[in-house]
């Protein structure tokens, strides 16, 4: 099989605060397959985010701090790298569009100079005429209509679903062969969000871009995702291809979440599955299983031990759901799209 | 059927647009245009749209926070428009509203007891033990410890927070509550939490609700009927399941298909709207949506649509809607 575009391996990233030093993202690893979309899904304040900038090398200084792990780019360690090597990597290898459009961009700039100074930090040596060619072509690519009037307005002139076309605009323009997606469509009305999920699949596909997408949608997730990362509390609770997420989860968090939605095909107005209590504070987190507290499977050594993630494949039979409805299709089942660890001490209470 | 609870005639709300040197009016933002509807005693009504319908307007109307431009609120049959200062406080007691954003409704500097006794001490209502024990009882109401009495709202999550709007709202047993986006910040897991809470408040307390969220699936699971809002207007009224199992409105049709369900591998046929919503300072002539519909035809910019019943629990404003359920069921 080949080499993963992306590898991270055993992340840990945290925080100096006002009350010492504070772990939010533990032990985290994953691979990114070219042309595929990996989607990281979890709560607030899971570590969904802060992993996406160590990634990145963005992690806010002087606070933020990656203690340990490596982030394996095309075989090469960016955690560490040089700030400078860093510079070239971000936008020209991996994008990102990031969670809050208006704080990515500049609201006192007009949209073509920030476009411009995109453009020129992959390139150098190129003329007003040029950069205004490059902008508008790059506008064109994530539909916007009249792409030379908008290089004139501010921010604030366009609708949320324009700024956000200006912003995956943005992260395209080094040409990227890997875009981190932080919430895109979170702050989007849901016919906005068809629109730019439409627009993300288009270019994915054009271009054959590998994606991270982070969501806490489920329904997203279950749309736009080849294979899904669940966190809880900054660590992977469940890792599995979206199909099996969905229809065999086999963490209990997973399966809490999934059961907790309100669904289209079941009588309103009826009680929903609830997961009891509340996340933890990071200070306050139970010693093993950071879910235990929570959880109606937990028994003593789940206080205890961490589980570690494991595969949960070899037992029950593999089978892709998105194959199973389509009868003839004989497509091949890939043996990484069948892979499925999870983090939990009793998955097979549940796998049963 | 006994008389509504809540009864919306033809509430239609302008905001003025002024420009210029002298701050000339130079038009009018149509927030909420003819819009009725009812609501009866221990029942949900779901409003859905997408930001800037004029939902949030409606609720603000009812509530009196914003004086209609035209058209009336009734509520258990008496005018609000109509009261006088002191009916009005009366019925501002049976009246209560939730937000999205709690802390922004919630007294940062105030305990959550006193939070939780200032409805009583407004209404003059019990003495300051009594008003303590109903607090602490308020609590316990809506799954949280007595003792959060004297601790501060910031000292809680968003999911607490917001039971913690919820007690208040409940602190006076009111008949309706508004839910504005009430659960729409919420995690998955919380927002569960917080729905059933609602659902199982207004059963026990026979609470009507006017439930008003952009989240169509969490909506329709909440409501008994749902109305679906579009510039200013409603479009279409049906019970919960109608709304999603046989959208008659196009624009139902398109919000519907673009709900994203945890459902993989299922082929959905999906409407993807182009362009944006127009503006409201100038809506579209006729139907509103004619100008982003793919049906539209001639009369649909010429004339405003009838509301069409299509089962006695659903109602349409489409003029086409006949013609394209033959379509869709070929
Ligand atoms: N600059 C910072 N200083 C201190 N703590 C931080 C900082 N940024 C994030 N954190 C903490 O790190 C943890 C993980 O945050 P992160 O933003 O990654 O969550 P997330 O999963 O992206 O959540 P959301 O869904 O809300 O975007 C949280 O506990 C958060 O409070
Ligand atoms: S390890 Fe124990 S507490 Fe954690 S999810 Fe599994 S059963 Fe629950
Ligand atoms: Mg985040």
């Amino acid at each position: 099989m080949a080499e993963p575009v992306l590898r991270v391996e055993n992340l840990c990233c945290g925080f100096h605060t006002e009350d010492g030093y504070i772990r939010v993202v533990d032990g985290v690893s994953f691979e990114c397959e070219a042309g595929k979309t990996l989607g990281l899904v979890g709560e607030s304040g899971c570590g969904k985010t802060v992993s996406a900038l160590a990634v990145m090398g963005l992690l806010p200084q002087p606070a933020g701090v990656v203690e340990e792990g490596r982030i394996l780019f095309r075989g090469e360690d960016l955690a560490a790298t040089s700030h400078d090597t860093m510079r070239v990597v971000r936008g020209q290898q991996i994008g990102m569009i990031f969670q809050e459009p208006m704080t990515a961009l500049n609201p006192v700039h007009r949209v073509g100079k920030q476009l411009f100074e995109a453009l020129r930090l992959y390139e150098s040596g190129l003329d007003k005429d040029d950069l205004t060619a490059r902008a508008v072509e790059l506008l064109e690519q994530v539909g916007i209509p009249d792409p030379v009037r908008r290089l004139r307005e501010y921010p604030h002139q366009l609708s949320g679903g324009m700024r956000q076309r200006v912003m995956i605009a943005m992260a395209l323009a080094g040409q990227p062969e890997i875009l981190i997606a932080d919430e895109p469509t979170t702050a989007l009305d849901v016919t906005v969000q068809a629109q730019i999920l439409d627009l993300l699949r288009e270019l994915q596909q054009e271009r054959g871009m590998t994606m991270i997408f982070i969501t806490h949608d489920l329904g997203v997730v279950a749309e736009f995702c080849d294979e899904v990362l669940v966190m809880y509390a900054g660590r992977i609770a469940e890792r599995a291809p979206v199909g099996r997420l969905f229809n065999a989860p086999h963490h209990p968090y997973t399966r809490g979440l999934i059961e907790s939605l309100p669904r289209m095909d079941t009588p309103s107005r009826t009680p929903l599955n609830t997961i009891e209590g509340v996340v933890p504070k990071l200070t306050e987190m139970p010693a093993g299983c950071r879910f235990s507290n929570r959880c109606g499977y937990a028994d003593e050594r789940c206080g205890r031990e961490v589980p570690a993630l494991e595969s949960c494949t070899e037992r029950s039979a593999v089978r892709e759901p998105r194959d199973a409805n389509g009868g003839g299709d004989t497509e091949a089942v890939e043996p990484r799209a069948a892979r499925h660890e999870v983090a939990c001490h009793h998955w097979q209470r549940l796998a049963a | 059927m006994s008389a509504p609870l809540l009864e919306v005639r033809n509430l239609t709300k302008f905001f003025p647009v002024r420009a210029g040197v002298f701050l000339r009016k130079v038009g009018d933002v149509h927030a909420v245009d003819d819009v009725s509807f009812t609501l009866h005693r221990g029942e949900t009504l779901g409003l859905v749209g997408e930001s800037g319908c004029g939902k949030s307007t409606v609720g603000k109307t009812i509530l009196n926070l914003l004086r209609p431009t035209a058209g009336q609120v009734l509520f258990e049959g008496r005018d609000l428009g109509t009261l006088s200062h002191a009916e009005w406080r009366a019925v501002r007691r049976d009246i209560q509203i939730v937000f999205q954003d709690p802390m922004e409704s919630l007294n940062a500097r105030h305990t959550v007891g006193q939070i939780l006794e200032e409805p009583f001490v407004i209404h003059k209502l019990g003495t300051p033990e009594e008003r303590n024990i109903w607090a602490r009882d308020l609590l316990e109401r809506v799954g949280l410890p007595r003792s959060a009495v004297s601790r501060f709202p910031h000292e809680f999550s968003g999911g607490q927070r917001q039971r913690i709007g919820i007690a208040r709202a409940i602190a006076l047993k009111p008949k309706l509550i508004i839910c504005d986006e009430a659960v729409s910040a919420l995690d998955v897991s919380v927002r569960a939490q917080i729905v059933n809470l609602l659902l199982e408040l207004q059963h026990d307390m026979e609470l009507a609700l006017l439930f008003i969220a952009h989240d169509l699936s969490v909506v329709r699971h909440v409501s008994n009927e749902v109305a679906v809002m579009y510039l200013g207007r409603i479009v279409e009224r049906a019970s919960s399941n109608e709304i999603y199992d046989q959208p008659c409105h196009p624009y139902t049709r398109a919000l519907v298909s673009a709900i994203p369900l945890p459902d993989p591998g299922r082929e959905r046929d999906r409407i993807v709207l182009e362009g944006d919503v127009p503006s409201p300072i100038e809506p579209p002539s006729g139907c509103r949506f004619h100008t982003r519909c793919a049906h539209a035809e001639r009369v649909c910019a010429e004339k405003t649509p009838e509301w069409e019943t299509v089962t006695p629990w659903q109602q349409v404003a489409c003029h086409r809607w006949r013609e394209l359920r033959g379509e869709i069921q070929d």
